[in-house]
């Protein structure tokens, strides 16, 4: 386990009037092959924290570290570039393209990043597919699927460039309790087995029980920090 | 970088296809706007084509006459350049009537590229059959330089001007004059000119009735007949030049007057009204062209504008994924861009069938059938393509600027 990415007196402020402070002076550090969850009460801040992590959203004080490099004076086209190579993200809604099939709608990142040709591409997408037990929907368009089967391609979508960091903002907020169960596993298989960093923002206390690190949030600030065995 | 704009392309293409009806209406619109353009343009620029052929060509480009606008300098002025002489009252000798040393001019105007210089000498007889007189201003003309010059040949009922040539005493009148001195097609008629020679001329020729250029009261002659007639041996009196370039005309006169004096003028003179006209006519056109595609561009602004609008929580995803702020721009530039050119594809074959239903009709003026002048140059095809391609790039851009501030958070947010 390794620190990738460190968050250094990290402030969001919505410049309104009278200015709002989403997430205020957040110090924090996501490590490798460690499940990290960030929990607390809705409005709390831990979803804006989620962004500026993700490089969604610019912070506005403090600094982001990805490897101890430094990125909050980024450009917007390096900050994509560096979502579309080190971050996945999956959301509480599946968020696939309707008019893309499973299969496409994984290919779209590794399309983008471009490393693979097309054939390579979706081989990769097929294989990833298969990994989350979908080798057979594949062709099918995401209207097509159940609410489980979407969130499993949305992680796979969220896997495609082998990313070290997987962001999730409430992923299994509209799913039953099996399908649930099935993301939780596999978010902490990708942190355990696979090494990578996996940070979900949840208020479903069961997630944050199974959690390596819990982050608790109130009114912007990280109140505690608990590594839990 | 291909892979990418292929990338882009396909998300673009997904889009229109969705949208179907809205597609179908931007690119009807733009095939609509390029057709008329092309149907529009062919005619005018047709037309404006068969203007110039009808009044312009039919005379040469420029005419060199035996005049002077002013007078000759006097020795007495050459010789003290800008000094204060004045003089007057000074006898001028008389000159010959005609161009000095034509065949220098016409060797000058011969080595310009493209152009053409035709001599020809012309004169007043009386043709005479019966009792009656009817005046005649006979051209005497080279057949086959005068056919490069002037549109002459085209305008005759009967017979060729080369026919000159081969029969004694040949002339060409018109056809009215033939009529009422109750001549035909290779019948002979005394000509006696003003100074008392007489000749047997035989009709070789009839010029149409009906054309503005050519008075029924010309005749055409070889010119050394005419010479011989008119008692003026080796003297011409008019150059007639054609020019590759009838726009230069003015400028290429000019400078003949500069350097021989004597009157050149051009068809810019003789029909200045006309000039503007044509340009007139060119401004109504490009006038209502350029209306027909600013609509048709309008089809797609929304059509981009909308596709922006409905695809906001796309947009979000697919910048959270890590394609940037230019990559979904291009998106909808592609989008627009692929409208306009489905639409000038389909356009053009539109234009060129309304091309070929105006060429096809045809209309009885003066007893003659015509057809409407149709320009189907591929220049208009091109102008019209570049036009709404230029449209349609300026009404996708300015909405997929829009996609770029769509903030991913808040959609991200707003749908959580």
């Amino acid at each position: 386990m390794s620190a990738i990415l460190t968050a250094e007196q990290l402030s969001r402020v919505l410049p309104v009037d009278p200015p709002v402070t989403l997430v205020d002076n957040a110090d924090l550090t996501i490590e490798t092959g460690c499940f990290t969850a960030i929990v607390g009460p809705s409005g709390c801040g831990k979803s804006s924290l989620l962004y500026l992590l993700g490089l969604i959203d610019r912070p506005t004080g403090g600094r982001l570290l990805l490897e101890g490099e430094e990125l909050t004076s980024l450009s917007g086209d390096e900050r994509a570039r560096i979502r579309l190579e080190h971050f996945g993200f999956v959301f509480q809604f599946h968020f696939l393209l309707p008019e893309f099939n499973a299969l496409e709608n994984v290919m779209l990142p590794i399309r983008r990043l471009g490393r693979l040709d097309k054939a390579g591409a979706e081989a990769r997408a097929r294989q990833l597919l298969g990994n989350m037990g979908l080798g057979d929907k594949a062709e099918k368009s995401p209207d097509k699927l159940s609410g489980g089967e979407r969130q499993r391609v949305a992680i796979a979508r969220a896997l495609a460039n082998d990313p070290q960091i997987i962001l999730g903002d409430e992923p299994t907020g509209n799913l039953d309790s099996a399908n649930s169960a099935r993301v939780v596993d596999l978010f902490r298989q990708l942190a355990h087995e696979q090494g990578r960093a996996v940070v979900c923002v949840t208020h479903d206390l069961a997630i944050a029980d199974v959690a390596d690190v819990r982050v608790t949030m109130l009114d912007g600030r990280i109140t505690d920090v608990r590594h839990q065995t | 970088m291909n892979g990418r704009l292929a990338l882009l392309f396909h998300i673009a293409s997904k889009h229109l296809l969705v949208r179907r009806r809205q597609t179908l209406v931007a690119v009807s619109g733009v095939a609509v706007g390029v057709g008329f353009f092309l149907a529009v343009s062919a005619l005018m620029v047709g037309s404006q084509a068969d203007f110039v052929k009808t009044l312009i060509d039919a005379a040469p480009h420029i005419i060199v006459y035996d005049e002077l606008r002013s007078p000759p300098p006097q020795p007495g002025v050459r010789s003290f350049p800008g000094g204060a002489v004045a003089l007057r009252g000074y006898k001028v000798r008389n000159e010959v009537r005609g161009i000095r040393d034509w065949p220098a001019i016409v060797r000058t105007i011969d080595a310009i590229p493209g152009a053409i210089g035709s001599p020809s000498l012309s004169g007043a007889v009386t043709l005479r059959m019966g009792g009656r007189d009817e005046p005649l201003g006979v051209i005497g003309i080279d057949p086959t330089i005068e056919t490069r010059v002037s549109t002459i040949a085209d305008k005759l009922r009967k017979g060729h001007l080369s026919d000159l040539e081969q029969v004694q005493g040949g002339v060409i009148i018109g056809e009215e004059m033939a009529m009422r001195l109750g001549l035909g097609m290779g019948d002979v008629v005394g000509a006696t000119s003003a100074g008392g020679a007489t000749r047997s001329l035989r009709i070789v020729g009839l010029v149409k009735k009906g054309q503005i250029q050519l008075g029924q009261t010309s005749g055409y002659m070889l010119l050394r007949e005419a010479q011989s007639l008119l008692n003026r041996p080796y003297i011409i009196n008019r150059i007639g030049i054609h020019l590759a370039d009838p726009y230069s005309a003015e400028e290429v006169a000019h400078r003949l007057e500069t350097r021989y004096s004597y009157k050149a003028e051009s068809w810019h003179e003789r029909s200045a009204d006309f000039l503007g006209l044509l340009v007139t006519r060119n401004a109504i056109m490009y006038t209502v062209v350029s209306a027909i595609l600013l609509v048709a561009s309008f089809g797609i602004y929304t059509a981009v504008s909308n596709s922006v609008a409905d695809k906001r929580r796309d947009i979000a995803i697919l910048r959270s994924m890590g394609f940037s702020q230019g990559d979904l721009q291009l998106v909808f530039v592609m989008e627009g861009l692929a409208l306009a050119f489905t639409g000038i594809l389909v356009g053009w074959m539109l234009g060129f069938l309304l091309m070929n239903i105006l060429g096809s009709l045809d209309f009885p003026i003066g007893g003659e059938n015509q057809k409407f002048p149709i320009d189907r140059s591929f220049r208009q095809y091109l102008i019209a393509a570049a036009s709404s391609l230029l449209a349609g790039v300026v009404a996708s851009w300015l909405p997929a600027r829009k996609s770029a501030r769509v903030d991913p958070v808040d959609i991200l947010r707003g749908a959580a």
